[in-house]
């Protein structure tokens, strides 16, 4: 045929490999950035690969991405090309009935068969976590392999495992040696394509996944809301990875059979196939034999436990989980949520951790519901410690279950070269509503705070029962999506607002202290109309497999070290008080932001108070919120 | 023979377990409404009538289905002349090509997807080289066409890869035959190349189509929190709102309409 004679055939292959190649070249780039900023190149250096060795956790997962690749890719190649020669010799109803059986997994979309998986592995009570992961990834790459040995069993000659056998051969022969040589070709396709497929995946991990057991791309995921350059780090160290295992695949056999053609002439023969495979054999046995025996030190208190931790995203120091480890010898695993909502879901499936921070109500909820256990507060020596206006709130008045964190308000993040005070003070929170600044605007992704920012634009509690009055609520926010263009977000509010992009958001005074220290254009403002004054604790659930190290990390996090650590990096209140008081003192990290010292003692501020059926109502309201807003734009 | 077939049992049990069960199970919950534990329930269609006399969730499915079309058609339209192409080189340079469009699928697809926030984010280079044809103030990322551009980048490989896999298995022959018999390049397009790479046009369209339906990460992550789509109140209902009923509901929903459209697709192909 024609050989590449058309010009805008080879445009078009040089845009193409344009297209896939530059998103990866530029986040491999910016792997070297020197600053945090994914759009400013400012110097080269290895500093977030340095986090991220640091950090561990993503050396963990790309750890876990590659060993479940592996494992899972073995697993089912061996098992699929048995299954595959068995139902090949099946009754037909049985063989087709399983191919329909077989499609699912490829027919359904991921999320329904990774929801699918989820359901069955809790109505089963099997706890969640690295094995229910491999046990899913190798459930859906058999499939793959079945579907791509089967052509292969196909174009046998259906008598060859016979002729074999009247030859002599044991059944077990026949296949080994008869068989599967023949059809070697679609068992290797088949264990890349499965090898691919679990290396790919991300949907069926997330939803399988527990106990802080993270690949690369559920980090990724979790972490995505906040620039953060490790991210493109340890994206670079899999490519690497892959890169190196897919030369080894392609380059590796055209070497092999360069030399076979040698050997041959001299009479010795080695298998192409299986020079890569013990390379990747070995790479793998390295990497678990790294990963595996990294570092074991004795003589520390709780040296070699495992402490579980739920936190928050970003809601620790950076060097807290260090110190704690390097000083009990315990390992720590942490796993992050959004909303005190995702948290309480997994509590009520029954995965265990030692540590949770919820929120005030959200503590009340779990107290009312059983899920906690009392401190023993023989073991504790933080409490003396805490600042007064966290100490006894109404949701734990004793502080029997649990010890504050980090503490502060909700208010308004505002653009001061955008929006003057006065507007703020004349409008409070329905500034949300003006529309000068339609399209300028960012809602935090809470149900509990928009509902709160509403009842307290109109005037009312923010723990009202009466629906009325919710009801109204619903029809201010639903008002404020639909004509203000606005965009609900997260974390994502922290990074977007230091860099000025909006001129009003709602946000955690933590959050705003922060964007204030970064920015000095953006100012903190807390309505008239009062607002929301929260605070998160640390507690133990009543399941909690290590309660005795969980003690010792509630101490160490409220000591004056810990609670220093946390409270300069992560921009929140310090539950501390001594903490609270350097920090916002003379040469402290915070003084004069007014946003670090919450407004206390006024008195149209509330503390949240947890009810059930106004739960249900607003959880529901939101989400019909949510629905407006992405159907308004 | 008894022996090799016995072979296949344990991947019965297995697939039973493991492939059926879980389905078995989504149907379950959609179907009741939650009492203390699995053995107490009550049978209900509250979650279905739900979904379908709402008409915000109706006009969520519908955007998603809309945007997994057009996602599917621009695959198409990019996809069967890079394939065409790649299956007119000579071989090694063919090998070579097919390995370029692997690579990205090597890549998990979180990350591909991530690798894009940092090129389209504001003050990136695409707002860049947009500002110098005064285009400056367009806002890129968080906006529909970023999740487009998002679904195009993961899914666009399957497509390509499905179309080349029938065209290299073409026989030149008929080409030539076709040409020997009068016909332009075009109608022997038209009525060689293209009626025979049906097949994989079919298979890369439900590739893509697929996992586009119901991708939650990719408008997450490039559509902001602004842009939602079937896949996402998916997810909303499992991780944070916890009603799992509803929740299995709409991927019951889901499951059924993909399996309608493929049933559909099928039948193109059976005919052509």
């Amino acid at each position: 045929m024609k050989k590449g004679k058309r010009p805008i055939g080879k445009i078009l292959m040089v845009l193409m490999i344009i297209f896939f190649y530059l998103p990866i070249l530029y986040m491999i780039v910016f792997s070297f950035n020197d600053g945090k900023s994914l759009t400013n190149f400012t110097g080269f250096s290895l500093r977030w690969y340095k986090h991220m060795l640091e950090t561990g956790g993503m050396l963990e997962a790309l750890y876990t991405t590659f060993s479940i690749a592996l494992l899972a890719a073995f697993i089912s190649t061996v098992v699929g090309t048995f299954s595959a020669i068995g139902l090949s010799k099946s009754r037909k109803l049985v063989r087709d009935l399983m191919e329909q059986v077989n499609n699912l997994p490829m027919m359904n979309p991921d999320i329904v068969t990774a929801i699918g998986f989820m359901l069955l592995f809790i109505t089963f009570r099997v706890n969640k976590g690295y094995m229910t992961m491999l046990l899913a990834h190798i459930a859906f790459c058999i499939p793959y392999v079945i579907l791509s040995v089967m052509p292969k069993i196909r174009s046998l000659d259906p008598n060859l495992a016979d002729a074999a056998m009247d030859l002599g051969a044991t059944p077990w022969q026949a296949l080994v040696k008869v068989i599967i040589p023949q059809i070697t070709p679609g068992i290797l396709s088949g264990a890349l394509i499965a090898f691919t497929m679990s290396v790919d995946d991300f949907i069926i991990s997330y939803f399988v996944t527990g106990g802080g057991v993270k690949n690369l791309s559920i980090m990724v995921y979790t972490m995505s809301r906040r620039v953060n350059p490790s991210i493109n780090a340890a994206s670079t160290l899999m490519i690497l990875i892959i890169t190196i295992v897919l030369v080894t695949i392609n380059v590796v056999p055209v070497l092999v059979s360069k030399r076979q053609k040698k050997e041959e002439r001299s009479g010795r023969k080695v298998p192409g196939a299986l020079i890569p495979l013990a390379a990747a054999v070995v790479c793998a046995a390295g990497l678990i034999v790294f990963f595996r025996f990294n570092g074991a030190q004795g003589g520390r208190p709780f040296e070699g436990q495992v402490l579980h931790i739920y936190n928050w995203g970003e809601y620790t120091g950076e060097n807290i989980i260090g110190d704690f480890e390097e000083y009990t010898g315990a390992k720590v695993v942490m796993e992050n949520y959004d909303s005190n909502e995702q948290m309480y879901i997994k509590i009520a499936n029954g995965e265990a951790y030692d540590i949770l921070v919820p929120s005030d109500y959200m503590i009340q909820r779990l107290i009312q519901e059983g899920y906690l256990q009392k401190l023993d507060q023989s073991r504790l020596d933080c409490l003396d410690k805490l600042a007064d206006a966290v100490k006894g709130l109404p949701y734990d008045p004793e502080n029997e279950y649990s010890v504050p964190y980090f503490w502060g308000t909700v208010g308004i993040v505002y653009d001061k070269t955008k929006v003057d005070l006065e507007t703020l003070e004349r409008e409070g929170f329905n500034i949300f509503l003006n529309q000068k600044y339609r399209g300028d605007v960012y809602l935090y992704d809470s149900e509990r705070d928009s509902f709160m920012m509403a009842l307290k634009a109109l005037g009312y509690s923010m723990n009202t029962e009466d629906p009325g009055e919710i009801n109204e609520a619903f029809e201010w926010l639903i008002r404020c999506v639909e004509t203000m263009d606005t965009e609900t977000v997260t974390d994502e509010i922290i990074d977007n607002m230091a860099q000025g992009r909006r001129a009003l958001g709602l946000i955690y005074s933590g959050d705003a202290a922060y964007v204030m220290s970064e920015n000095e254009n953006m100012g903190f403002y807390l309505p008239l109309s009062g607002t929301n004054l929260w605070s998160d604790a640390m507690v133990i659930p009543k399941n909690a497999k290590n309660p005795e190290l969980a003690h010792e990390f509630i101490n160490f996090a409220a000591s004056f070290d810990g609670a220093y650590d946390n409270s300069s990096f992560v921009g929140y209140t310090s539950a501390n008080q001594e903490v609270m008081e350097v920090l916002s003192g003379e040469g402290g990290e915070y003084e004069g932001i007014d946003a670090y010292i919450p407004r206390s003692g006024y008195g149209l501020d509330e503390v949240f108070v947890y009810n059930e059926k106004t739960r249900k109502l607003i959880s529901n309201l939101w989400s019909k919120v949510r629905i407006a807003e992405s159907n308004a734009n | 023979m008894k022996k090799f077939s016995q072979m296949a049992i344990p991947y019965i049990i297995w697939a039973v377990l493991m492939l059926v069960l879980p389905m078995a199970l989504i149907a379950f919950y959609s179907f009741t409404q939650p009492g203390n534990s699995i053995f107490s329930f009550s049978v209900t269609l509250e979650h279905y009538i739900k979904f379908f006399t709402d008409a915000d969730f109706l006009i969520i499915l519908w955007r998603s289905i809309w945007i997994a079309v057009k996602t599917t058609v621009i695959c198409l339209f990019i996809g069967y002349p890079v394939a065409y192409f790649i299956a007119r080189c000579e071989e090694r340079i063919q090998n070579i090509l097919v390995l370029c469009v692997t690579i990205p699928m090597w890549i998990n697809m979180l990350v591909r997807t991530y690798a894009w926030i940092g090129l389209l984010s504001e003050g990136g280079p695409a707002q860049r080289i947009l500002g110098l044809i005064g285009l400056g103030d367009t806002e890129l990322l968080y906006t529909e066409g970023a999740v487009l551009l998002g679904m195009v980048y993961n899914f666009l490989p399957f497509m390509i890869l499905q179309i080349n896999t029938t065209l290299c298995k073409m026989d030149e022959s008929l080409l030539a035959a076709a040409a020997d018999l009068g016909a332009t390049p075009v109608q022997t397009f038209r009525r060689v190349t293209l009626p025979l790479s049906l097949p994989g046009i079919i298979n890369g369209i439900t590739l893509v189509f697929l996992p586009a339906v119901s991708s939650f990460f990719i408008p997450k992550l490039l559509g902001g929190g602004k842009y939602f789509l079937i896949g996402n109140m998916i997810e909303n209902q499992f991780i944070t709102v916890g009603e799992w009923n509803f929740g299995s509901a709409i991927s019951m929903i889901m499951a059924v309409i993909m399996m309608l459209l493929m049933m559909c697709v099928h039948k193109v192909e059976v005919r052509g």
